[in-house]
């Protein structure tokens, strides 16, 4: 086995990591670079806590070798805010209850930021069919469903001032 | 970890180079949303690997009266290229949407639970499918390309590069029905394409998926329905034959007597779904 060394960006730092081969993106995110956003769930694209933005798409990083993002972007919820200041889709989580545990919200996060990017006005069904491969077990998904709603609604006053 | 070489090739000649030095050992992945996680699992242990993600095979192009698919294309790109309402209804209601943006075509037809629902469709529209090896390339209809459980026609040493769909003037209908609406395996996938004239049928195929070894064709319900207008009797029958006919198998989902009242009843509904209600009511 021959580690090779794979170049790529992570919410705007570029990065290096050395690996053996077929290495995960899950796996680098969270064990060698710290981004404990990024949550070893099922390990079979079932259920979403691992979802990270590659090149502004959603994707599960558990099922994706890192050497298949070489030269590309990628975004975790890291990047979503500053030490002083939550992103609206954040803020509106905290504020709509969009999480119990938070085990699943960096996933559910990152879907409802490329969602919001794609298609800045959801319908409840739009927002339904984009979460449909992140598993929550505490939430029962109706304050998530909400939380992106008002983040939605939040993007749009701020658009509109 | 075991694994030795994860090969990158960048075109389709390099990749049938690795294929062709590497063997039998080599696993082929695309999207790895089939591979990975068995491999995450540790059920599946190959030794070396190889990814199609760069070789340029995720292509789009419509050729007169066929659309060439590339076999890597991600599933989210045939949503968004297609204009042909069965592959795109079947497409998006495959997986979840983090998925379909790694999930391809191509591995569609070697996904689980034997072949996914867009292979289901492709089986529906008489798809043809392209195996490239070193000496040249063989097109197979899609049919013929699944020779039994989770085997398939490929030679040793070939690609499956394309799929190619006609596009022809006809009606369609796709049911998925699984335990839940979205992101589950199917109990039983049914996909129609017909041909109607002046309210009778001139032509159907009726795929079925998750309901044999493979995608089927329920060609005897296809032989009830040649010539007949579709009344509520003749899709009875055309239902009963797809039920008999069908070989389904039992899973954590569905057991293979639940399946097979399901082909019943969703062939059923599929048919009666081709053409406005008469009478006022649904049939």
């Amino acid at each position: 086995m021959v580690s090779v060394i794979v170049s790529f960006e992570v919410s705007g730092r570029k990065v290096e990591a050395m690996v053996a081969p077929l290495t995960t993106l899950q796996s680098v995110l969270r064990n060698q670079l710290g981004l404990t956003s990024v949550k070893e769930g099922c390990r079979q694209g079932g259920c979403g806590s691992c979802t990270v933005l590659v090149d502004g798409e959603p994707m599960m990083s558990c099922l994706l070798p890192v050497e298949d993002v070489a030269g590309r972007r990628v975004t975790t919820v890291e990047a979503l805010s500053t030490p002083e200041r939550l992103d609206q889709i954040q803020r509106a989580f905290l504020d709509n209850n969009g999480y119990q545990c938070g085990y699943c919200t960096p996933g559910m996060e990152m879907v409802a930021k490329a969602l919001l990017d794609h298609n800045p006005h959801p319908t409840r069904d739009e927002i339904v069919d984009a979460l449909a491969g992140n598993v929550c077990r505490c939430t029962g998904y109706r304050p998530i469903i909400d939380s992106i709603e008002a983040a939605a609604r939040a993007g749009q006053e701020a658009a509109a001032r | 970890m075991t694994i030795a070489s994860y090969y990158r090739p960048e075109t389709v000649d390099e990749a049938l180079g690795i294929l062709a030095t590497r063997g039998p050992e080599l696993l082929v992945i695309a999207g790895g949303t089939i591979a990975m996680p068995l491999i995450n699992e540790g059920i599946s242990l190959p030794t070396e690997v190889m990814g199609l993600r760069r070789a340029g095979l995720d292509t789009f192009a419509p050729q007169g009266d066929v659309v060439v698919i590339g076999a890597t294309l991600p599933i989210t790109r045939l949503t968004q290229q297609t204009d042909v309402p069965l592959l795109r209804l079947a497409a998006l209601r495959t997986a979840s949407w983090s998925v379909r943006n790694m999930a391809t075509v191509g591995g569609n037809l070697f996904a689980p639970p034997p072949a996914g629902d867009v292979a289901t469709a492709l089986l529906a529209l008489d798809a043809r499918v392209t195996l490239r090896g070193l000496d040249g390339s063989r097109e197979l209809v899609l049919d013929k390309f699944w020779t039994g459980f989770m085997t398939t026609a490929l030679n040793p040493g070939e690609l499956l590069t394309e799929i190619k769909v006609p596009l022809e003037n006809v009606t369609t209908t796709f049911i998925k029905f699984g335990r839940k609406r979205d992101n589950t395996p199917a109990v039983v996938t049914v996909a129609v394409v017909a041909e109607l004239n002046d309210g009778a049928v001139a032509g159907a195929r009726i795929a079925l998926g998750a309901a044999g070894p493979h995608p089927i064709r329920a060609r005897n319900a296809e032989a009830e329905l040649h010539g007949r207008a579709l009344s509520a009797s003749v899709i009875a029958a055309a239902a009963d034959a797809a039920a008999a006919e069908c070989d389904p198998f039992t899973d954590a989902l569905a057991s293979e007597t639940y399946r097979r009242q399901m082909v019943r009843l969703f062939v059923g509904r599929a048919l009666a779904q081709l053409k406005p209600a008469t009478n006022g009511r649904e049939a």
